[in-house]
């Protein structure tokens, strides 16, 4: 993780534990893109993204005491998967617009408007294929690939082992390259 | 030959995704990359599983549409999924009976007030009933709604023969109008009050 424990950090975790809010927040503050954009890509819906990050940092200030040491990221992020889990119950009974779309989106280097269609393209296809794939997979996939966790912060945040972290994040793998293989021109 | 050839491939193919990550022990690691020299189909397999990976590698991050920070309430607050989810599923159910039991009510209701109207609860003999009820009550009674029907026939009993005209009837026919009248209008209101409750919920939701 880029964002690694620091002797400040540490400092500012103890005075929130302490249950100072502003030091709670400057917490939220550095974390709340990362959570985000995590509640963003499980749920793949804008507003309920939000509801969950929200949530998320609600029951983290609630529950900071039971954080003893260890890596807060990964602590947060668990949390923040559990508000998900929550989300995810609720998005299946209320009917989504288009409002609340979140597509994907690539970084690029030199932008040209045909680049912009077929990056359009591909985000959409993307999308579409991680909704395919089951919640504990997708968590798995976006935490590896996309926020860059290694093997045992991905255990930490899930709760399971290092061997069940392995096969969510092959098969994961390999159904969401299956279902791009269709549009191969796309990313190869 | 085959069939072997076929569960190698299966075998590696699993191990594909933690290779790439370099998350195998050596040996594994050497029996991968002696099959893959061979192995057209695991190479393909592997190139594909490669692009997915870099191409999510490239997804941005989107900047989130407001501050998480919280206020003093908030931190307070019960987080909003649960407080949206207990209530809502929890009273569906509860609704669909309260209906039922509603529009039982009301049909019972009906039945009684037309019973009265044609005097079929009145025990004495048939000459005796037109005479004891002085006033037609069956003309208020019919064509309203239900609620009409309920002030009808409840202002007229009290104004022409009082409670005891009941003792013309087998049951204490006006009692259980005005009971099942209550009942019907606190089933509804409870009702129609859920009803707006919910839908509000789900606005919001
Ligand atoms: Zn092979």
């Amino acid at each position: 993780m880029v964002e690694c424990a620091t002797m400040e950090e540490d400092e500012i975790i103890r005075r929130a534990k302490e249950g100072d809010l502003d030091s709670f927040n400057q917490l939220a503050e550095t974390y709340q893109r990362a959570v985000y954009n995590l509640c963003l890509r499980m749920l793949g819906n804008a507003p309920a993204a939000e509801d969950a990050t929200q949530d998320a940092f609600i029951s983290a200030f609630r529950g900071i005491n039971r954080l003893r040491g260890g890596n807060f990221k990964a602590w947060l992020f668990r949390i923040a998967a559990n508000a998900c889990r929550d989300q995810l119950r609720s998005l299946r009974r209320r009917p989504v617009t288009s409002m609340d779309d979140a597509p994907f989106e690539f970084k690029s280097d030199q932008p040209s408007p045909e680049d912009y269609a077929m990056r359009q393209e591909l985000g959409e296809e993307i999308k579409k294929a991680f909704v395919t794939l089951p919640p504990d997979q997708r968590l798995a996939v976006i935490l590896r690939d996309i926020e860059g966790l290694d093997y045992e912060e991905i255990a930490q945040v899930t709760g399971s082992s290092l061997g069940t972290v392995k096969s969510r994040i092959n098969r994961g793998r390999k159904r969401l390259r299956h279902h791009l293989e269709k549009h191969r021109e796309l990313f190869v | 030959m085959r069939i072997l050839r076929k569960n190698q491939c299966h075998k590696v193919q699993g191990l594909l995704s933690p290779y790439i990550d370099e998350q195998i022990g050596s040996s594994e690691r050497d029996r991968v990359e002696s099959h893959l020299e061979e192995c057209q189909v695991c190479r393909r397999e592997l190139e594909l599983l490669r692009a997915t990976v870099n191409l999510l590698h490239r997804v941005a991050a989107v900047s989130p549409p407001r501050s998480f920070a919280l206020a003093e309430v908030d931190a307070k607050r019960r987080p909003a999924a649960l407080k949206r989810e207990a209530p809502q599923w929890r009273r569906v159910p509860a609704l669909g009976a309260l209906r039922v039991a509603t529009a039982v009510t009301a049909l019972l209701l009906v039945f009684v007030l037309a019973g009265d109207a044609t005097h079929l609860f009145e025990a004495g003999p048939v000459e005796n009933r037109a005479a004891l009820q002085g006033t037609p009550v069956a003309d208020e009674v019919q064509g309203t709604s239900v609620t009409d029907e309920i002030v009808g026939v409840g202002g007229a009993s009290f104004d022409s023969e009082g409670f005891t005209d009941n003792e013309g009837y087998i049951w204490p026919v006006l009692e259980i109008e005005l009971a099942l009248t209550g009942v019907m209008l606190i089933l509804g209101g409870v009702t129609v009050g859920l009803w707006h409750r919910k839908r509000r919920g789900l606005e919001k939701g």
